[in-house]
């Protein structure tokens, strides 16, 4: 009898532990996608791919999924529905498909208005697939995906035509470049920008220039201290969007705010 | 005769080279068609059923719950017996061995399960095997070097321990115990250094980056081994000594006599007060590791403890919870042995309170992924009021608060049938009290301080936190012992005389101290996600993903049911080969010696 309770009492144990772990949501770490189609890829094969990486790789919950930084995009938003929904409706000569598209390709041009964040998607480090399946599962809430493998057939085209890389903007004046590259999206620098991050007033009397490289080459590796909430906002692909001379540039000047 | 050996001579001579140049033939006539047809080793194996990840999981684990077993147990067994030297108190002696016997017979399931592992890495993960085996190649040289003289040092110890009992033998059977636990340690440090290099490889180190060009003791010591060990080396006594406490509660509870039952009941005591002590100290060393994994790499901190591991931290606060109020527990119904305890016994529900209010604050969250609905329902990301509490400087102060509680559990448990004798008694526990007072006062001043200032002021607020604790520990300890010296006995303690419950609370700790290792073993190893090693060497396999936590839990209490079944078989059959080593501690019918809690 003194066995039977004490098996009793690991396996009562342990089924309450299981069932706790079980009981609670269940959240899985899910492995980024890279998206490759040909012109005969099938609306469900978009939003499928789609949804991975609006979940995962492309970083869109990040702001999307808390409500805070931006209207999240499944659910119903000022009463006009989800974003399949709503999209046709938001520019006036622009159908959903146009203006999804814009709004991932030029991410500035239609950030809602209700005190939200401005949008700091990093469109240049996708590829045109990738776009198009993004656009089909925003399209897919709610509305009817129009995204056609000859879209899809297009954007690999001219994403061979001309392969990505390279600066997002040519210029080497430190404030076009912040600006070509959305960093005012988030910092705030002489009343211009937002303050999602750390302002970059002052910045250079707070950290030394090769923190101020590091954050921008390696933005996970320390994050500001009271912004520990916006950890892993800032996109990491950053670097790969600006020349040596441009991050130079903007590391100088930024040193130089004080 | 010589011309025999002379044409012996020359054949070997010549035989040898021969063979030599077939072989390189052989090879060359095999390899040449296998390189024809394109071969290249596979990356990954299937193992059936269960799949590969959950087979080397559990590989793993098995693994790793025996080498922590054979590696705490030493610790205690030679202080045991250096307390029995010292002392003079044969039963402390006796305690070490019995040990040392459980580690025998352990040692072989622990290779076993590690030549498994070995081989399922070989077979399931051949590519990260070679990878690894090409960085680390003359440490794994020195690892089985190192193993193979641990065990022969082991059976010197064990085996020796009757031979060499008295007079400088026995010093020397002693610093054979103490190398024992030096190799043990070599060991783990080594081992440790493979995994961790898998979670924070230095930052030269590239995907781009071949294994043969990675500087090997950059890779050995990298950002997290340290704080590994340290946490390990902690974390090993607690498990053993709650494993050797529900060992002595299954024989306590199964015991024939008297005399068994109070020895049995002596050494569940013995393995509790190590396993809770070392626990203590366990917060900590996780802390440092935390800390280094952040320093590391901020956003794999982020992961681990915001990310889609944050539920894990819950369920985590809630097994520690439950450690804190058994270890707690069972010193409460074992007062009840002690004459003179029931002076204390009032006090008890008052630090029941405590605890569990100190499991709640520590069990709430604070940053987690939420449904558009669930944040609805809060009002926002962070709820009004819990969130509040769900802040480190809450966890920290909950956290130190039930450090003091449960040794305060522990020093009255130890005082309960003393009397001091020595003149300034009264004015010393006044200092005692004022020591806790002023413990707790820094301890819930800085908490609610911490609410007032950057995060970054607010993380060296814990380090005063920590230091007024330990402080606090150390501080009143050195104080009762001085005061101790010579004091009056209320009377013996009843060895022997100990309600069953609370040897099953020794079951509930041991099962959830197994538990919550494995717990932490996958929150370590899923903070690399999708990578075998960290942004270095990717998993490409159909397992890529982290699992969720429901599935990690079943994998989980497989494991501990596995290691607890083999623990019975193997602590059965190594009571068959020997008679019970039974001490004189006292009991309901021979009394104890007038001690408690040393």
């Amino acid at each position: 009898m003194t066995n039977v309770k004490i098996l009793g009492i690991v396996f009562g144990t342990l089924a309450i532990y299981t069932w706790i772990a079980n009981a609670i949501p269940q959240l899985e770490s899910v492995v980024p996608i890279e998206v490759s189609f040909g012109a005969d890829v099938t609306p469900a094969e978009l939003v499928a791919a789609g949804q991975e990486l609006y979940s995962g790789g492309a970083g869109c919950t990040t702001c999307h999924g808390l409500e805070t930084r931006a209207p999240n995009l499944l659910s119903d938003f000022a009463g006009e529905g989800t974003i399949g929904q709503r999209c046709g409706t938001r520019v006036e000569s622009q159908d959903c498909k146009a203006y999804l598209h814009e709004s991932l390709i030029n991410p500035m041009a239609y950030v809602v208005e209700g005190g939200f964040d401005p949008m700091v998607f990093q469109a240049r480090v996708f590829s045109g697939s990738q776009i198009w399946a993004l656009v089909a599962f925003l399209q897919d809430q709610g509305g009817a995906v129009t995204v056609s493998g000859a879209d899809v057939a297009a954007a690999a085209e001219a994403d061979a035509a001309s392969p990505q890389g390279g600066p997002a903007v040519a210029s080497l004046d430190p404030l076009d470049i912040m600006r070509g590259n959305l960093c005012l999206g988030c910092h705030l620098l002489d009343g211009e920008g937002a303050q999602t991050g750390p302002p970059f007033d002052g910045i250079g009397s707070r950290i030394d220039e090769a923190r101020i490289r590091r954050s921008i080459v390696d933005p996970g590796a320390e994050v500001a201290e009271g912004y520990e909430d916006q950890a892993g906002a800032m996109p990491p692909t950053l670097a790969d969007l600006l020349t040596a001379r441009q991050l130079e540039i903007v590391v100088e000047f930024l040193a130089g705010r004080r | 005769m010589l011309d025999r050996l002379h044409r012996r001579q020359l054949l070997s001579r010549i035989a040898i080279p021969a063979a030599a140049l077939a072989a390189v033939a052989l090879l060359a006539v095999v390899a040449e068609p296998l390189a024809a047809q394109g071969y290249t080793p596979r990356e990954y194996g299937d193992f059936p059923i269960i799949g590969s990840r959950a087979a080397i999981w559990i590989a793993a684990q098995l693994h790793l719950f025996f080498a922590a077993f054979v590696l705490g147990v030493p610790m205690f067994a030679v202080v045991a017996e250096a307390i029995g030297m010292f002392t003079k108190e044969e039963r402390y002696d006796k305690l070490a061995k019995e040990f040392t016997r459980l580690l025998l017979v352990s040692y072989s399931a622990t290779a076993i399960w590690g030549a498994v592992l070995v081989f399922l890495l070989i077979t399931l993960y051949p590519a990260l095997w070679g990878y690894l085996a090409e960085i680390f190649a003359p440490s794994m040289w020195v690892y089985v070097g190192i193993f193979f003289f641990e065990s022969f040092t082991l059976y010197l110890y064990y085996y020796g321990w009757n031979h060499w009992k008295t007079g400088r033998a026995k010093w020397g059977h002693w610093a054979l115990g103490i190398l024992l636990n030096i190799w043990g340690t070599a060991v783990m440090l080594i081992a440790n250094s493979w995994l961790t290099y898998m979670m924070s490889p230095p930052a030269e180190v590239t995907p781009d980056t071949a294994p043969s060009m990675v500087r090997f003791w950059s890779a050995f010591a990298n950002a997290t081994w340290m704080p590994i060990n340290v946490h390990r080396l902690i974390a090993n006594v607690v498990f053993g000594g709650a494993i050797v406490g529900a060992y002595a509660a299954f024989r306590f509870l199964n015991a024939k006599t008297d005399e068994e039952r109070a020895h049995y009941d002596w050494m569940g005591y013995i393995g509790n007060f190590i396993a809770i002590s070392a626990l203590i100290i366990l917060p900590f060393a996780g802390y440092y590791l935390g800390r280094e994994i952040y320093e590391f790499n901020q956003q794999m901190g982020t992961t681990m403890m915001g990310g889609f591991m944050s539920w894990l931290w819950v369920v985590q606060a809630f097994l520690i919870g439950v450690l804190f109020l058994a270890g707690n527990y069972y010193l409460w119904v074992g007062m009840g042995r002690i004459p003179g305890a029931e002076r204390f016994t009032p006090y008890t529900k008052y630090m029941l309170v405590v605890l569990l209010i100190g499991v709640a604050v520590w069990a709430t969250p604070r940053n987690m992924i939420a449904s558009r609905d669930e944040i609805t329902a809060m009002g926002g990301q962070f709820h009004p009021f819990l969130g509040v509490l769900g802040v480190m400087s809450a966890k920290n102060t909950a956290v130190n608060i039930m450090i003091l509680t449960t040794f305060l559990s522990f020093l009255l448990y130890r005082r309960a049938n003393k009397k001091p004798v020595v003149s300034w008694a009264k004015r010393g526990t006044t200092v005692q009290g004022a020591l806790f007072v002023i413990a707790a006062g820094v301890v819930l001043f800085y908490g609610v301080y911490g609410y007032f200032v950057p995060a970054i002021v607010r993380i060296g607020f814990s380090v005063y936190q920590v230091l007024a604790v330990i402080a606090t520990i150390v501080g009143v300890i050195g104080i009762d012992m001085f005061m101790m010296r010579g004091a009056e006995s209320h009377g013996e303690i009843r060895w022997g005389q100990m309600p069953a419950r609370s040897q099953y609370a020794l079951f509930i700790l041991a099962v959830t101290f197994t538990w919550l290792m494995g717990l932490m073993g996958f929150a370590r190893s899923g903070i690399r996600q999708h990578w075998h090693v960290f942004e270095v060497f990717r998993d490409t396999s159909v397992d890529a993903a982290t699992p969720a936590l429901g599935y990690a839990s079943i994998v989980i209490s497989v494991c501990v049911l596995i290691f607890l079944a083999m623990v019975a078989f193997i602590f059965w059959v190594g009571g068959l080969a020997e008679e019970p080593i039974i001490s004189n501690v006292g009991s309901s019918s021979k009394p104890a010696p007038a001690t408690s809690g040393d």
